[in-house]
């Protein structure tokens, strides 16, 4: 059995060095900038605005890695099951699809939520419900069709035209 | 605790993800960030310039294309973000969560990262639709964040450079022949091109699926900034050729509570330079000599409309009282208040020829609600400093 090969490993003796001194120079710079960043937040911050930017901070994380990956991940775990009696490729169409209609949705949803609570009226004027709803008839008939193409030419992820000719 | 946290990560595996796949994806997110963050500096620099900050007027649509491009960006970078976390969401569950002083920094340097970067997206992306729902100021949060997150971008690459070295290119398929541990570094597994699990997908199909992704977002916002993806702006919270005139409003007359010292008959503009003063009835500004020029108005929430404006040359104005060409100008508003009440004008703006005492928009004369009688524009500069509603111009 041979083992994992280390990073770098097997690379000449100065590409190692080049990469050790391109990782202390970026790593300093990064430290630099970073620090410079954390330390002018206090300069136009109060420390009421600083504790709401942490608690903002410390929601958008909980909220990624608390709702959005566990929900996405379920929604993954059905796709897999409702998908399993598809060709591979019409599953990652299937999935590529509701991944694009999520994020639209997150964004229009987002939109739909600051036009409700907007004061200036020159901006947000949009239908934007209606546009999603748009946006979603056509992704569904886009996926639709892409499915029903693979499931009848019968085309897997990998093989080409070529390959599945006699 | 280590048995439940091996449960969940068991919950959450992908046979998608791999490091080739979080390299891929990183590529794409460092890129987004650092347009973002130079895009951003340059406008930042406009507004509240150093000593050493230059002010291209040409071409004059500069503004409108870095702006643009800073908040379309911005919005590319939410599902790169999204999928990016999501390659490395095992890496939450390890135990021990800290194994050594060191990786306790490594980790929270990462925990930094991903919360300012979860935030600045978000908070950048509700700032365009002009809706603050934080208790903090969005502009310097948003400046100040940016230094971090791109800091700690070159420190996360720092850390990280030797996996990223060895996932840079595209492998062929290698299987592992020793498990790896939960100490070691993710197995050097490159099978993009290898049938997925019945019902999965590739790593190609969900690079492809996110580059889809983010091509929907782009296509469907940045119609706001480009006119050339106008027909597709479904999400933009600005679409073109809207609000009065055709050209969409930041601020409203009503909302700077200007329309009575606007629409006054006594309305005069204010020019001066040290002794010397004159002050311009609207007919008066309206019998110099007048030009024309196209030019865009591009607001800092990403927004740009391209139109006809019309009026008195600014450097007109400046010969009028005496300065040398080399002044520049402080600007201020009929405005009672606000961070824009005054405005100051670097001399390489007042100079050019096409930055104008605007009367006149597409033909008519200006909308109350575009600064009616008489306002700024100028090329290449950010809306909020193109001032509407003029009072004073003091030549400095």
């Amino acid at each position: 059995m041979k083992p994992v090969m280390p990073a770098g490993a097997g690379k000449p003796a100065g590409a190692g060095k080049a990469a050790s001194i391109w990782r202390i120079v970026l790593g300093t710079a990064g430290v630099a900038l970073l620090g410079y960043g954390l330390l002018g937040l206090p300069t136009q911050l109060g420390p009421p605005q600083l504790l709401g930017l942490l608690v903002w901070m410390a929601v958008a994380v909980l909220l990624h890695d608390g709702v959005i990956v566990p929900v996405s991940t379920l929604a993954g775990g059905g796709l897999t099951r409702l998908g399993s009696g598809l060709r591979p490729a019409s599953g990652a169409v299937l999935r590529g699809g509701l991944m694009t209609g999520a994020v639209v949705t997150v964004i229009a949803g987002i939109l739909l939520k600051a036009q409700s609570v907007a004061r200036n009226t020159s901006a947000l004027e949009g239908d934007y419900a209606t546009n999603l709803l748009w946006f979603w008839a056509v992704l569904a008939a886009v996926v639709a069709v892409l499915v029903y193409g693979i499931e009848r030419t019968g085309m897997r992820p990998g093989e080409s035209r070529q390959k599945t000719r006699p | 605790m280590e048995k439940l946290t091996n449960a969940l990560a068991a919950r959450f595996a992908s046979p998608t993800r791999s490091t080739r796949l979080t390299v891929v994806l990183g590529r794409w997110l460092g890129l987004s960030f650092t347009i973002c963050f130079l895009t951003g500096l340059f406008s930042h620099g406009l507004q509240e310039p150093p000593s050493w900050m230059f002010f291209p007027t040409t071409p004059v649509w500069i503004y409108q294309l870095t702006q643009g491009i800073h908040v379309t960006t911005g919005i590319a970078a939410i599902p790169l973000l999204l999928a990016k976390l999501w390659s490395v969401y095992p890496e939450l569950l390890k135990w021990p969560p800290v194994k050594s002083a060191a990786h306790a920094l490594e980790r929270a340097s990462i925990a930094l990262f991903i919360a300012s970067s979860l935030l600045q997206l978000t908070t950048g992306l509700i700032n365009t639709y002009k809706w603050y729902p934080w208790p903090f100021p969005f502009r310097q949060t948003h400046f100040w964040l940016a230094w971090v997150i791109w800091g700690s971008l070159l420190l996360h690459i720092a850390v990280k450079l030797p996996l990223i070295m060895q996932h840079w290119r595209s492998r062929p398929s290698v299987r592992p022949q020793v498990a790896a541990g939960a100490d070691s570094p993710a197995p050097l597994i490159d099978d993009g091109g290898a049938p997925p699990m019945p019902g999965g997908w590739s790593r190609r199909a969900f690079l492809a699926a996110v580059g889809v992704t983010t091509g929907a977002v782009v296509l469907t916002t940045a119609g706001q900034s480009f006119s050339w993806l106008d027909p597709l702006n479904l999400f933009a919270p600005r679409k073109m050729g809207t609000g009065p005139q055709a050209v969409p409003v930041n601020r409203t007359a009503a909302d700077a509570k200007v329309a009575d010292l606007a629409l006054a008959e006594d309305w005069t503009l204010t020019v001066s330079h040290q002794d010397t003063r004159r002050i311009l009835t609207l007919a008066e500004l309206q019998a110099l000599p007048q030009h024309e020029h196209e030019l865009p108005i591009a607001c800092v929430e990403g927004w740009s409309q391209t139109a006809t404006w019309r009026g008195v040359r600014i450097r007109d104005l400046v010969a009028a009282v005496g300065a040398p060409p080399s002044s520049s100008l402080r600007v201020t508003s009929l405005e009672p208040e606000g961070v824009y009440r005054t405005m100051d004008m670097p001399a390489g703006y007042a100079q050019d020829e096409r930055t104008l005492v605007a009367l006149e928009l597409n033909g008519q004369t200006l909308d109350l609600d575009h600064g009616y009688p008489a306002r700024i524009i100028a090329p290449g500069r950010p809306g909020v400093l193109q001032t509407k509603w003029l009072h004073t111009v003091e030549v400095r």
